[in-house]
């Protein structure tokens, strides 16, 4: 079976580079990532893209938060059952505001986490097929075909007004 | 907003990174002389007691405490201007919203020093935290200052968490451009971001949900403090408009310190393409709404005291006015309401010289603000023979300039190490315009 090779093609438009990625199976490649300096509406247009998880865990992680900032407070509480200034000893009330707190702060963790795991992050290892341009004013298309079409796919990238670097 | 090509935001951005002249080491390490100052104040504090401050009965919340509401009203601006602004879809936030949130995370860690200070014995500090000890003392949740404890440490998270993630598009922007011992910093600091389709598909989804929750917290946050001295029942602090006043007056003061700050670095690093005067006007708009909510804020209190017909509570007030400390609340009324109003001019409000002495009176008259609440409350409370008087002493002094000068320290070395202005945002920005 031939090896296979990666090819990005550097656009300096999204339109551009959103084209490219709706041509690409047609003309027979596969394509694998693409990279831009700022999320694109187009490319996500192409893409048909659903939202991303992370609400999922955002949620999780308030939930949990609303539950332990409550369950703190009432722990803490009843180890000391004194009453003070005639309040109940389980006083829920005061007790929203540890439980909203905690809330905040659990979502937070939750939508760190969620960011993480589905952005695939840290991912240091996605650099060695990436191109620097595709952080400052370049959106990049990242495909792949077998070697034999190496130069099928560079050329598929230049007619779509890009320029193409092959990834050794 | 913007004209600027992507290539342009980029170049301006990273010119600020560039190795630092030697006048800019020197005022960091003036700053840092501050910092030692302020650091050698709070030891000497801690061998010779809290007595070395000018705290006593009846007045034992002093600079500390005026210092902690100062700071955290001061952190609340970033999270406005980087939280409820992007829900609000506002763009003109996008090139201050980055220095805007750095401003939130180095002011609440400062204000966070604050309650440490106030202690005293600041090894004790265990005895907030939900720890088992040899007593099986737990702290008390019906307390608004444990509130405060979870409010801040909260908020100093969330907003370090949202700066960061934020930061994360920029810092590999900053890799790309850069060799040798910075481009591993970079490396690691970035995660290895890469901008590919499914990172910002999630990022989008994550940050907006960031703003989302960093709104209410926000709002929370400062009432949590205001909760702090209207759960007490000390006249002039014992009041329900205290967590809208006291959101209002750390939104006033946070706009106030973002322009303080904003009119040097711009000039500073010749970002006058970016930073626009048009951004800064709308910022100066901002404060001109802030300082008509805070003017609502103090006529409603006097107005309270005389409809609720309490002999304590109208001499309370009837004290401000004409006490010990009138000249300390007529000097806030004149500096957060009506020095702001000449915004409502044009020409003022474009004018840089204007803008910046107006943005630094406002700073100062917050800090009074708080001064008048915390030391007015309990210098002049129920029984006549123990009202009292209290001024800072030196050592309070020290500290509050040991205060800042962390705070410019810390925000010295960020805008010449990270990137200041958000590039991925300001791209977006010319996106957009274009």
């Amino acid at each position: 079976m031939p090896a296979e090779t990666y090819i990005m093609g550097l656009f300096r438009d999204d339109g551009k580079a959103a084209r490219a990625i709706q041509d690409l199976g047609a003309a027979g490649f596969s394509f694998r990532r693409a990279h831009s300096p700022i999320p694109s509406h187009k490319i996500m247009e192409v893409l048909k893209l659903k939202k991303g998880r992370v609400g999922w865990f955002t949620l999780t992680g308030g939930i949990l938060g609303f539950l332990s900032g409550f369950a703190l407070a009432i722990f803490c509480s009843v180890q000391w059952d004194l009453i003070v200034s005639g309040k109940p000893i389980v006083a829920l009330i005061p007790f929203v505001i540890v439980g909203f707190e905690f809330t905040i702060l659990f979502s937070v963790f939750g939508n760190v986490i969620g960011l993480l795991v589905c952005s695939r992050l840290p991912d240091y290892r996605g650099l060695e097929l990436y191109d620097p341009r595709c952080s400052g004013e370049h959106f990049g298309v990242l495909a792949s075909c077998e070697s034999t079409r190496q130069g099928e796919l560079m050329g598929f990238f230049q007619k779509q007004g890009g320029e193409a670097r092959v990834f050794e | 907003m913007t004209d600027l090509a992507y290539a342009q935001i980029d170049q301006t951005i990273l010119n600020t990174l560039e190795r630092p002249r030697p006048r800019y080491w020197f005022f960091v390490a003036l700053v840092f002389c501050g910092v030692l100052l302020g650091a050698g104040a709070w030891t000497y504090q801690i061998f010779v007691g809290i007595g070395v401050g000018g705290q006593n009965i009846p007045v034992v919340w002093g600079t500390y405490l005026i210092n902690f509401v100062f700071w955290v009203g001061i952190a609340h601006s970033g999270t406005l201007i980087s939280a409820i602004l992007h829900l609000f879809r506002a763009g003109w936030r996008n090139p201050i919203a980055r220095a805007a949130e750095t401003m939130t995370v180095f002011a609440v860690c400062v204000a966070g020093l604050f309650p440490f200070i106030h202690l005293g014995r600041v090894w004790q500090v265990y005895f907030m935290l939900p720890i088992p000890n040899q007593r099986f003392l737990w702290p008390n949740f019906l307390s608004p200052l444990v509130f405060d404890v979870v409010a801040i440490s909260t908020y100093l998270t969330v907003s370090s968490l949202f700066w960061y993630t934020g930061l994360v598009p920029d810092l590999a922007v900053v890799r790309d451009r850069s060799t040798g011992l910075r481009y591993k910093i970079f490396r690691i600091l970035s995660l290895g971001w890469t901008g590919a389709h499914h990172q910002w598909l999630n990022f989008s989804r994550g940050y907006l949900f960031f703003a989302a929750l960093a709104t209410p917290l926000v709002i929370s946050v400062h009432s949590v403090v205001s909760w702090d001295f209207a759960l007490g029942i000390v006249p002039g602090w014992h009041t329900t408009i205290f967590a809208p006043y006291f959101v209002a007056g750390a939104i006033h003061s946070g706009l106030a310190m973002v322009l303080t700050l904003m009119i040097p670095l711009r000039h500073i690093f010749r970002c006058e393409r970016i930073i626009t005067m048009d951004i800064l006007e709308n910022v100066a708009k901002t404060i001109i709404l802030t300082g008509l909510i805070v003017g609502l804020a103090y006529g409603t209190e006097f107005f309270i005291a005389w409809y609720s017909r309490n002999p304590v509570e109208i001499e309370s007030f009837h004290w401000r006015v004409t006490g010990t400390y009138a000249f300390g609340f007529y000097f806030m009324a004149f500096c957060n309401v009506l020095i702001p109003m000449m915004l409502l001019l044009k020409p003022l409000r474009r004018s840089i010289p204007w803008l910046f002495g107006i943005s630094l009176i406002i700073n100062f008259g917050m800090w009074w603000e708080r001064f008048v609440i915390i030391v007015g409350g309990v210098a002049h409370d129920y029984p006549p023979h123990s009202w009292g008087f209290y001024a800072p002493s030196i050592i309070e002094y020290t500290i509050l300039v040991g205060s800042f000068c962390l705070f410019l320290f810390l925000f010295l070395l960020f805008v010449k190490h990270m990137p200041s202005i958000s590039m991925t945002e300001m791209k977006e920005t010319a996106t957009h315009a274009g």
